[in-house]
């Protein structure tokens, strides 16, 4: 028997309040648990409940892929009004599964049953009446709907059982029962529907390899990375997308003997990991776009006073308060740039969750390592999104790479900013024998006592910029990788942050149609890898650099250091940006030169 | 202009094609309770010769309801029609307007109601998802009881012989339906159905359908005298009953089925119906009559999309309706052609 390769997205779509979220989580950690590969990722609205349009999205695979596809499979709709304009995401012969008795007349249109595309196959489900029937109320027809692609797909009833039993662990029995109930009924009614669509799924492949792995977001990630490189201390202020961060940390910190405090703004939050930071502790915050422009200030402080800090930036639309749950690329520019004086700091970029956590764990080394705040950039879509990933058995991130004094030299030798080679200084930890030192936002010398001599500023900056080029080769950290074919290629892409899963599935899509290119991802933003990106571009006849913002910042960045002109491809939907995009990107590309070639 | 169609099968899309093609600017809506875009019942036989995709049935490819600016809702059953306020109501509630009606719903099996509780217990033909139901369900070289033997169910039991299938039909007043037999020449008929290799079981009442125990074929049919046959799938083929429930509130006249006049008109001047569910005036027999067949069928949606685009003409039918003994005297019914 042939194996199926399966391929399958659902999306669920429903107003806030109908459980859509919830169910998509349900969907995934079923399908996980039962074997397979999961990419997921949820829209949301701002507001808590009974307005907005959410939509759980799950990629289910038998092989591994790197982000989320363009075109669905499967839509459920909880909700008519909000999932009508996502019909047109359904794949011709793809399913939509709707509830085809609404509580009360609706106008005419306003059924999705009448927006369907002739190639896609309609299932109407008396959502509401088989809830009521199983539990005796409505408000189980998510679970339902649920239940009915579980049974219509032949999904593994006993994974989703068990994942609504977690789901549910924490409510009374009765709720547990009752979604239970409601599952079941969708499933029996699913698997007795006769199936006309072609989505098919089949059982999960390496599925002993796969059970060592574990589901979770990047924000998920980067707790996990945070603790296992022995965080500290915390101190954070909520806002979305970063929140779920210090959330999960609360849980988690206080078992390892860490602490965590949520302050009054992001500049306590800020001064207070650098306060840390100078006292010796592995220390982080994190934040969004507007919480991390008010942590400029302090941004520099770290710089100039050489203190380790981590501080974790998920971007969402913006400026100002924006767009809180839709994802967007476009704080590139004050992770890289932003703040006064000449503060350059590390910046890293994860493409994907297992990245996340290796960034999360190296940055508290390199912060470090290199005395200097490290910024992690991630983004909504990548702080939101579940995979499945397996970590190492060996835990790989070191706790201490701090560099030490000299233990035999007395109080008055001892130069906290000591110019070296490297440029990185000796530090001690306040309270540590012959460490007396003053730590300030003035400009300083070796000592760390105010100066601001032409020359000691000179060399102190030219130390505290130089250092940073060791992170370049900071051991078992991936900064920029190349991926499709090698040498001359007729298109490169060149990517950073979550966007780089969609740029590798174009370019494995645009291989497939014989067109020679190559993606190359960059996580190590600031300093920027700029010798391998220069071999890059010379490989390449023409660049596309997509990225989820207005201006290009990454296209800038990359044109402005190495004097190369590039594609830019840009978008500001609040979406991830599309696979099909990118693709009718390279072809394009790569038909110019085609038709150059032929005038020429 | 909204133009309505209830009824995706040959009437109903036929109709839509026509009526596209004398008003291109129209709105054209086909309302159809089922999941499937147009496709060829006819051919439904063919799921017994390894025929298993739906897709290769389909009539027309999905592009051509895009290209041509048809909508099609599937599962959307109409449960009323409100001629005052010229809407209909869809079984998900929802109301749906229309300036012109065409009626093309068919019919559905009929099954005589003595044996109305055996009705889990059969196996229809009507669509493909029951065909492919009825193909799991039957064995490599498997029984079939075929109950009544209309002539839908007699060109299937010709394909079922051919894929080495053993038929065994139970023969009673509406064997051969729609075609009217005489007495005299019915037994001449029956020797052509075993001329086919039919097993004919003739002047005997089924009294009941029920599930065998154990190994063996699954079913059992018992007659009103005790005795019992035994195999794997048993159907029902006692002609077809119109579809016409959804209009018994609308204020049009319906007999049998739904009664229109050789344009194909009802009683209201915005509605028309066509093919196995209208009952069509014949001056020639001075009666309401019905007419079947692929070609009839599809000369009633050619009809009244005519008529409907203000045109004045009426349906004649130019079908032999004769059911035919061959040179080789196996029987030959004209309602087994389509295109």
């Amino acid at each position: 028997m042939t194996s199926i390769h399966t391929d399958v997205q659902i999306g669920i779509c429903g107003s806030a309040g109908d459980g859509t979220i919830a169910v998509g989580d349900i969907l995934k950690r079923a399908m996980a648990r039962a074997g397979y590969r999961v990419i997921a990722f949820d829209e949301y609205p701002a507001e808590i409940r009974g307005f907005g349009k959410c939509v759980a999205r799950t990629r289910i695979t038998t092989e591994p892929v790197y982000s989320m596809k363009s075109e669905t499979d499967i839509l459920v709709s909880l909700n008519d009004a909000h999932a009508i304009p996502h019909v047109a995401e359904v794949r011709d012969f793809g399913a939509v599964v709707y509830d085809l008795a609404p509580i009360s007349m609706v106008d005419e249109g306003w059924h999705i049953s009448g927006h369907l595309n002739p190639g896609q196959l309609p299932y109407g489900l008396a959502m509401r009446e088989m809830s009521e029937q199983a539990t005796g109320s409505s408000r189980s027809r998510n679970m339902v709907a649920l239940g009915f692609i579980a049974g219509l797909y032949q999904l593994p009833r006993p994974a989703f059982i068990d994942a609504i039993v977690a789901k549910f662990q924490t409510k009374a029995a009765a709720v547990t029962e009752s979604n239970v109930a409601a599952f079941n009924a969708g499933y029996d009614n699913g698997a007795g529907t006769y199936r006309f669509d072609k989505v098919e799924v089949g059982p999960p492949a390496r599925r002993t390899r796969l059970q060592d792995s574990t589901m979770m977001t990047g924000n998920a990630a980067v707790v996990r990375g945070c603790l296992d490189a022995g965080i500290e201390t915390f101190f954070g202020y909520p806002i979305t997308p970063a929140t779920s961060i210090m959330e999960r940390l609360s849980v988690e910190m206080p078992k390892h003997g860490a602490r965590l405090l949520q302050t009054e703004d992001e500049i306590s939050a800020i001064s207070a990991t650098i306060g840390a930071g100078f006292a010796g502790a592995r220390a982080a915050t994190a934040t969004s776009g507007p919480g991390f422009a008010l942590m400029s200030e302090m941004m520099g402080l770290g710089v100039m006073a050489e203190v380790p800090a981590v501080v974790f930036v998920s971007q969402r639309g913006g400026p100002s308060t924006g767009m809180p749950t839709k994802t967007e690329q476009s704080d590139l520019n004050i992770a890289v740039f932003g703040g006064h004086g000449d503060a350059r700091r590390i910046v890293l970029a994860p493409t994907n969750v297992e990245g996340c956590w290796r960034c999360a764990g190296r940055a508290f080394e390199m912060a470090e390592a290199y005395q200097t705040p490290v910024v992690v950039l991630l983004d909504l879509y990548l702080s939101n999104r579940y995979e499945t990933v397996a970590f190492p058995k060996k835990n790989p991130f070191l706790r201490d790479m701090c560099k030490k004094p000299a233990r035999d030299k007395g109080d008055a030798t001892y130069r906290r900013f000591e110019l070296t080679v490297d440029g990185v200084s000796p530090r001690a930890i306040p309270g540590e024998a012959h460490g007396i030192h003053t730590a300030t936002g003035l400009e300083h010398n070796e000592f760390g006592r105010p100066n601001d001599l032409s020359d000691m500023h000179f060399q102190m900056t030219e130390k505290r910029h130089e250092k940073l080029n060791a992170a370049l080769k900071h051991p078992d950290i991936t900064i920029y990788k190349r991926f499709g074919d090698s040498g001359e290629v007729e298109v490169g892409l060149l990517a950073w942050g979550s966007t780089f899963g969609e740029a590798l599935e174009a370019m494995l899509l645009a291989r497939d149609e014989g067109i020679r290119c190559a993606a190359m991802k960059v996580v190590m933003l600031s300093p920027l890898p700029v010798k391998p990106i220069k071999r890059f571009l010379k490989d390449c006849k023409e660049v596309i650099v997509p990225e989820l913002n207005y201006e290009g910042q990454f296209a800038n960045l990359v044109s402005g250091t190495l004097g190369r002109s590039v594609i830019r491809l840009n978008r500001v939907t609040g979406k991830p940006m599309a696979v099909a995009e990118i693709l009718d990107a390279i072809r394009s590309a790569a038909g110019k030169r085609k038709l150059r070639k032929s005038v020429a | 202009m909204h133009r309505v169609i209830i009824g995706n099968g040959i009437a109903g899309s036929h109709a839509a094609a026509v009526l596209r093609e004398r008003d291109p600017g129209s709105q054209i809506t086909i309302i159809s309770a089922g999941a499937l875009l147009f496709y060829n019942r006819y051919e439904l036989p063919d799921v017994f010769r390894g025929r298993c995709d739906w897709v290769d049935y389909l009539v027309y490819p999905p592009d051509y309801y895009q290209d041509n600016n048809i909508k099609l809702r599937r599962k959307s059953l109409v449960t009323e029609v409100n001629t005052g306020k010229r809407t209909l109501t869809l079984a998900h509630r929802e109301l749906v307007s229309y300036d012109q009606l065409l009626v093309a719903t068919g019919g559905s099996a009929y099954v005589p109601e003595r044996l109305l509780d055996s009705i889990p217990l059969m196996h229809n033909f009507n669509n493909f998802r029951v065909a492919m139901t009825v193909r799991n369900a039957l064995p490599d070289g498997g029984v079939v009881i075929m109950l009544g033997g209309d002539a839908m169910g007699l060109d299937l039991a010709r394909t079922l012989i051919k894929t080495r299938h053993k038929v065994i039909l139970i023969a009673g007043d509406r064997t051969f339906w729609p075609h009217g037999i005489t007495l005299e020449d019915r037994p001449r008929y029956l020797r052509g159905l075993e001329k086919m290799h039919l097993q004919v079981i003739d002047e005997k009442q089924v009294d009941r359908i029920e599930q065998s125990n154990g190994k063996g074929p699954a079913r059992r049919v018992v007659f009103s005298d005790g005795s019992d046959i035994s195999g794997d799938v048993v159907m029902p083929f006692y002609g077809l009953t119109p579809s016409v429930d959804f209009m018994s509130h609308a204020g049009i006249d319906i007999e049998r089925g739904i009664l229109v006049d050789p344009q194909l008109q009802t009683t209201r001047n915005d509605i028309w119906a066509a093919g196995d569910v209208c009952q069509i005036w014949s001056p020639e027999h001075n009666a309401y009559r019905f007419y079947y067949g692929w070609k009839n069928v599809k000369m009633m949606g050619d009809v009244a999309a005519r008529n409907m685009t203000g045109d004045d003409v009426s349906f004649t039918t130019t079908v032999d309706e004769a059911l035919q003994i061959k040179a080789d005297g196996t029987i030959y019914s004209p309602f087994w052609e389509h295109d």
